[in-house]
């Protein structure tokens, strides 16, 4: 038994789960025999060095990098993904570390990129938005997070970095009704909006919406994560539960030193988290 | 005492940030107004002068002129707002409508109906437009580079079939459309305001128009967002260079001739007036209000210029300070944001 597999905690139903995957460029190994599951309204942490196959993994994990091998399930259904657009009709959203909003448009109109509401009856045939549905549709998205933007229609070019930034979360998780991926969402931010975002993410999960992180900030991932997977070389050299993942130990083991110690201490504790004694 | 100290200090500088971030949007919003109605302004003073310089500039019959003459830059200063406000540029126009003028000749020349001959010179557009469009986004070659080359390629064209010499095209009806009025106005003025409308409508109330706002302010969100933004930018060039072969359409049936020179006038014209409203050539900003306007401000200063008999030269002159400070303007508004 791998510690991989021992690790569970005691969240809701698997929504997203890849099994033995790996992937190659050309000859060289990406990732190899990963596996790694959320469950619903769970953090799970992602973490490695710079080409440890973090970004390859979330790739697959959102359909825009098809794996060499193993597979993908959803709620337990396996799937294969051609293009992050199926992805995200199967309720899986991602949120990129360099803002990716249209500045020039408002908060609404970010909100709904891609998806449109459009009027009702004849005036919707001929491709009328309709905007003050879309805009109580985003009003409502932004409480439910308890974000605090006054308003929606202010473009986003006027809003700070935080707030961009949590717009974003917003959008994706009005879409992504089962998993919210992470790419380092916190790495463009100031300290306090960095807080804000984490704040934001603790209020997803109690939405009951899987998260997966991908962060170099070590602190975050500690104190926002239920359990924290380490890549080291395309493979997961070890899956931490939150007891166990302080940052020293998160760096012992993204170093690869822990491993090198033949150290077994994520199957210990995930027994201990398995059959609590209390 | 100690443990509270830091988490004030936060909130202080977070504070600080928060007033920097309001006294940005400030900024910005008062930059955004004076641009919106500093061209209003020009408008009206540009208006007011020529009123007052010349007796014959406030006379329905001038202002009609004006607006028939302004309407070809209008039709193509609509498209080239869109392209703009996509993130692209399209200079190929002038060459564009050229060609289509001497596709329209020759085709009438060999017995063709003038109608059908202009529907000829809109499909050889939409290829030029369409072979824009690839180029641009499959071999990812800058749009100015690439329009640039097909303006050349295009009037190359035009001068070759048409041996540099003008052809007579006839046909009652056709004529109209380019002398043709409606309650005094001509009617290619009404083509330039329907042309306006839908881009407006389209821009403004249609995910479509959202789209382009999206695509030209920042192509990978867009992307992202499933926008199919290749499609778009392709798109948009063949509505261009149809709007170009509208134009076209318009100066031949006015000229009721066909020649390679017609395009000349609106080479950087179209451009200007789309840049003067407020387009930005960073993409993503500007609106066919500013367009219509600074359409208008060009009409009547090239009208008034003309009645008053100064020089063309001056006129040039004036549109280059006009235009320059338009972009100064944007450039203020994007420093404002940071």
């Amino acid at each position: 038994m791998t510690a991989t597999e021992a690790v569970t905690t005691n969240g809701g139903e698997v929504v997203l789960a890849a099994r033995d995957v790996s992937h190659f460029y050309g000859s060289l190994a990406a990732l190899q025999d990963v596996n790694i599951e959320v469950r619903r309204g769970e953090v799970v942490g992602l973490v490695g060095d710079n080409g440890a196959g973090k970004s390859t993994l979330l790739k697959i994990l959102c359909g825009a990098v098809r794996p060499s091998q193993g597979s993908l399930f959803i709620d337990g259904k396996e799937v294969s993904f051609h293009s992050p657009r199926e992805s995200r009709d199967k309720g899986i959203e991602v949120v990129y570390q360099d803002l990716a909003l249209a500045t020039e448009l408002s908060v609404t109109e970010n909100i709904f990129l891609g998806r449109e509401t459009r009027r009702r009856g004849l005036v919707g045939r001929m491709r009328v938005l309709d905007r003050p549905a879309m805009a109580s549709e985003a009003r409502k998205a932004l409480d439910a997070l308890g974000i605090g933007i006054s308003d929606v229609r202010a473009r986003t070019g006027l809003l700070s970095g935080g707030e961009r930034q949590a717009v974003a979360v917003a959008r994706a998780v009005t879409w992504g009704q089962k998993v919210l991926l992470l790419d380092e969402p916190t790495a463009a931010l100031a300290v306090v909006e960095q807080r804000k975002i984490e704040e934001l993410v603790r209020q997803v999960r109690k939405q009951h919406v899987g998260v997966i992180i991908v962060s170099h900030n070590l602190r975050q991932v500690s104190e926002l994560c239920d359990r924290v997977h380490i890549l080291l070389h395309g493979r997961v050299a070890g899956v931490l539960p939150k007891e166990q993942a302080t940052p020293e130990e998160l760096v012992r083991w993204i170093t690869g030193v822990a491993v090198e110690s033949g150290e077994d201490i994520p199957e210990e504790v995930a027994e201990a988290e398995l059959h609590p004694e209390e | 005492m100690t443990t509270t100290a830091p988490s004030k200090r936060a909130v202080t500088i977070h504070d600080r940030l928060a007033e920097r971030e309001q006294q940005l949007a400030r900024r910005r919003r008062m930059i955004e107004a004076i641009q919106g109605q500093g061209l209003v302004l020009v408008f009206v003073v540009v208006f007011v002068i020529m009123w007052t310089s010349s007796p014959y500039f406030f006379t329905i019959n001038n202002l009609a002129t004006a607006a028939g003459v302004v309407s070809v830059l209008g039709v193509m200063a609509v498209a080239e707002t869109m392209v703009i406000i996509g993130g692209e540029i399209d200079v190929s126009i002038g060459s564009v409508m050229a060609l289509s003028s001497v596709l329209i000749g020759m085709c009438v020349g060999w017995g063709i109906n003038p109608w059908v001959a202009s529907l000829i010179a809109a499909l050889a557009a939409a290829g030029i437009g369409l072979l824009n469009g690839i180029l641009v986004v499959w071999f990812k070659i800058n749009s100015l580079v690439v329009t640039l080359g097909m303006y050349s390629i295009a009037l190359g064209i035009a001068y070759m079939l048409s041996n540099s010499s003008t052809v007579i095209v006839g046909g009652s009806d056709f004529e109209q459309l380019g002398s043709g009025n409606i309650w005094k106005l001509p009617i290619q003025f009404f083509v330039f305001l329907g042309l306006w409308a839908v881009g407006y409508a389209t821009l403004r109330w249609t995910a479509l128009g959202r789209h382009i706002y999206a695509v030209g302010n920042n192509y990978e969100a867009a992307v992202r967002a499933g926008i199919r933004a290749d499609m778009l930018r392709i798109g948009l060039f063949i509505t261009i260079a149809l709007s170009a072969a509208l134009a076209g359409v318009i100066v031949t049936s006015e000229l009721s001739s066909a020649a390679p020179q017609v395009g000349d006038p609106y080479l950087l014209a179209v451009v200007t007036a789309a840049i003067l409203g407020g387009a930005s050539l960073a993409g993503g900003r500007g609106t066919l209000v500013g367009t219509l306007v600074a359409v208008g401000i060009l009409g009547v200063l090239q009208n008034g210029f003309a009645l008053l008999s100064l020089s063309v030269y001056t006129q040039y002159m004036v549109i280059g300070v006009l235009l320059i400070l338009a972009v100064l303007t944007d450039q203020l508004a994007r420093r404002a944001e940071r």
